[in-house]
């Protein structure tokens, strides 16, 4: 049973990292370069752990409330990367996908661009989407077992806090980013943004507790320029 | 001539666009606002009024612009439900009814409360497009709990909608205040009202700024809002019918030991309000027990005092986590007086004592003395039994003791005599316990006079016995003539 959801899990983190990274169009089409950023951080890991009484076949029996996720070499998970002030390239939309899956948002971030996004229940519970936003319209919608997947619409840039009363303990971001030059970052805190526009950027990374911190680059076309960005408190 | 009458025309041209306007003068509802709502809502309309702190649920922060209480499918209510509100109130709530302000201050008030947050009614309110009515019938309200079940209403709300669900102490409103949910069986309670209509849009549109979500598109077929409705209505009526009397009914068996027997059921509960002890510190400004339901019985030897009541936790004492217990309890006078007297109802004083006829989870039914609420002693020789049940956020619980004493300390019941009885009651959960707790002043309980056959002998012999007299009258009569 445990194999089933572990696998289950791993095709739906896939399937979300998939859609975030699968993002560029034809490759060098519009003679763009490639930015390459790792996101540090020298602080401690933040786990909150809560008892679950209720779905526990569902959920398990602990809910782990990641934080801020910290894997080798000080990497930082779930780091939205993105170039704010680029322009130009292939208009693109990027849409998103997020899974409540085992009494958790997955991806725990995730980043789209304005549009349309779908929200899976694949729990076979009840679970409600309630949003935090202030440029966006929140919402607080129920989505019971029956309900499978519920498209919702976010055309405003923002970072969006998505919480479920049922399950307090369930938390995940939705980053709308204004144009589609942006990763999150993996568990060893990279990201990879293909397709920018060749020029000179600040490149922001943002992240839900420890807030956004940028840095200068100059990408050139048709090549890879690294960034390392350290968080802080 | 002329002006006196361009006079009376502009007038009565103008009289109705006075009563019916609805866009309020904002600087005119600011002296109202300054009067009547700073107290709670704050000067800055933050709700942060002085009354604040005291109060649960606490008073809406108007800066926002996030309203529970919406007819309108967007998160904009209309000026029509700002109005209802100011003037209905909100059960369950410190909002009282302001029906007493003139239509003109309210409309001002609601012009002046929007001004809080100008850029959120920039948005223009988009009526809510409630699905097809469907009338109550049995299907309706059997589909109902079907739909209530597959959409899981008792994650928060409770199997059987008693607001004792597992989510319940998780929920949080949108400013991180603890929200307990609806308790779905004491619709007079509910913030929005109690009708169909305003159910059915409540599940429709949700309660904004609260973990209660919206159903509309998240039903399988948009007329299960009102298969649901149905079957929410069909849990208890609109109104408690509170009693004003507790009727002991006479009965010649044995009294059933069961809280759950079905004996209980057939009886007709009378239906007690209760309120926060306020009086003596530590208070209680907001009681979890609102309402106990009693039922109550005699025969020749014993008095038995069926109780039911919501709580939405069962809490045994526990000293470690600071815990209460659970409890209720039934206040006489020690002994009957023949006049009006009657000791303090808050639990007796020093020179009058009250009689405590009471249950706490853990320790079960015992008898004491009240010479106060922190002066209680228990008293000696335990006569009063009983047995408690818990289900679903509800108490059922039966306390039996003799008719007659003949201690001091403990009354003894006397057919067709009035008694003073008060009621108290503590959710532990709730962190009740002590002067803490849900409690009523004195009213009085009666026990029936038992009934027996004579009622079936006597008025056909007193018609038979005045027929022979008659007939004796009309013989005498003729025998004259």
């Amino acid at each position: 049973m445990r194999k089933v959801i572990g696998t289950l899990l791993a095709i739906a983190l896939v399937t979300g990292v998939a859609l975030v990274a699968n993002r560029p169009g034809p490759a060098g089409a519009q003679g763009g370069g490639t930015i390459e950023a790792t996101v540090t951080y020298a602080g401690a890991p933040v786990v909150e752990k809560l008892k679950v009484n209720k779905d526990t076949e569902k959920c398990g029996t602990e809910a782990v409330i990641e934080k801020v996720v910290v894997g080798g070499n000080k990497g930082l998970a779930n780091a939205v990367v993105s170039v704010p002030g680029a322009k130009g390239g292939a208009p693109k939309t990027v849409k998103t996908v997020v899974d409540q899956h085992g009494c958790k948002f997955v991806p725990h971030v995730s980043a789209m661009t304005p549009g349309e996004m779908d929200l899976k229940n694949s729990d076979d519970i009840l679970h409600n989407i309630h949003t935090y936003s202030t440029a966006n319209p929140s919402i607080n919608k129920a989505q019971p077992k029956f309900k499978k997947v519920m498209a919702e619409k976010f055309e405003k840039p923002e970072f969006i806090k998505l919480t479920c009363d049922v399950h307090s303990w369930m938390l995940g971001w939705v980053a709308v980013m204004p144009n589609p030059f942006f990763g999150v970052t993996d568990a060893s805190g990279n990201a990879k943004i293909e397709n920018v526009p060749p020029g000179k950027y600040a490149v922001e990374a943002w992240h839900e507790t420890l807030g956004k911190q940028s840095k200068e680059v100059e990408v050139k076309a048709g090549q890879a320029t690294k960034v390392a960005i350290e968080m802080k408190k | 001539m002329r002006a006196p009458l361009l006079a009376a025309v502009a007038l009565v041209l103008a009289t109705p666009a006075v009563v019916g306007a609805q866009a309020g003068d904002a600087n005119a509802g600011k002296a109202v606002y300054q009067l009547k709502c700073i107290g709670c809502h704050g000067e800055k309309g933050d709700g942060k009024g002085p009354a604040a702190e005291l109060l649960m649920p606490k008073p809406r922060d108007f800066t926002t612009g996030i309203y529970k209480i919406r007819t309108t499918a967007n998160k904009v209510p209309s000026d029509q439900d700002l109005f209802r509100i100011i003037t209905d109130g909100m059960p369950g709530t410190s909002m009282p009814s302001w029906a007493v302000l003139s239509d003109r201050d309210r409309w001002n008030l609601v012009a002046y409360i929007k001004a809080f947050a100008a850029d959120k009614f920039k948005e223009a309110p988009k009526k809510l497009d409630l699905p097809k009515e469907v009338s109550s019938s049995a299907e309706s309200i059997k589909r109902g709990k079907e739909m209530f079940e597959a959409i899981e209403c008792n994650k928060c709300h409770g199997t059987e909608g008693r607001a004792d669900g597992p989510s319940r102490a998780e929920l949080k409103d949108e400013w991180g205040h603890p929200i307990p949910p609806a308790n779905l069986t004491k619709r007079w309670t509910f913030r929005g009202g109690p009708t169909r209509t305003e159910i059915a849009t409540r599940l429709a549109a949700g309660v904004l700024g609260t973990p209660m979500p919206t159903f509309i598109d998240s039903v399988e077929k948009p007329e299960d809002i009102w298969h649901l409705t149905n079957f929410i209505l069909s849990l208890r009526p609109e109104s408690p019918g509170y009693a004003t009397l507790v009727t002991v009914t006479a009965m010649s068996d044995a009294i059933p030991d069961d809280p759950n027997a079905e004996f209980w059921k057939k009886l007709t509960p009378n239906n007690i309000p209760l309120m926060g002890q306020v009086i003596q510190d530590p208070r209680n400004f907001n009681p979890s027990i609102d309402l106990v339901s009693v039922r109550a019985v005699y025969n020749d030897k014993e008095i038995a005092f069926h109780l039911t009541w919501d709580d939405p936790t069962q809490s045994a004492e526990d000293a470690g986590k600071k815990l209460y217990a659970d409890g209720i309890s039934l206040q006489f006078p020690p002994q009957p007086s023949s006049g009006p007297e009657r000791p303090y109802f808050l639990m007796g004083d020093s020179s009058d004592a009250v009689y405590l006829l009471r249950w706490e989870n853990g320790k079960g039914v015992t008898e004491a003395t009240g010479n106060g609420p922190t002066k209680i002693a228990a008293i000696p020789g335990a006569e009063a039994t009983g047995k408690a049940v818990y289900a679903n956020g509800q108490y059922r619980l039966i306390m039996k003791r003799p008719l007659v004493s003949k201690s001091e300390a403990r009354p003894t019941f006397t057919p067709a005599v009035f008694m003073p009885v008060a009621f108290q009651a503590w959710d532990g959960g709730a962190g009740e316990g002590g002067t803490k707790m849900s409690l009523t002043s004195w009213y009085y309980l009666r026990l029936e006079e038992p009934q027996s056959s004579h009622r079936f002998v006597i008025p056909p012999v007193v018609a038979i016995l005045t027929l022979a007299v008659m007939l004796l009258v009309v013989r005498i009569a003729n025998r004259r003539a």
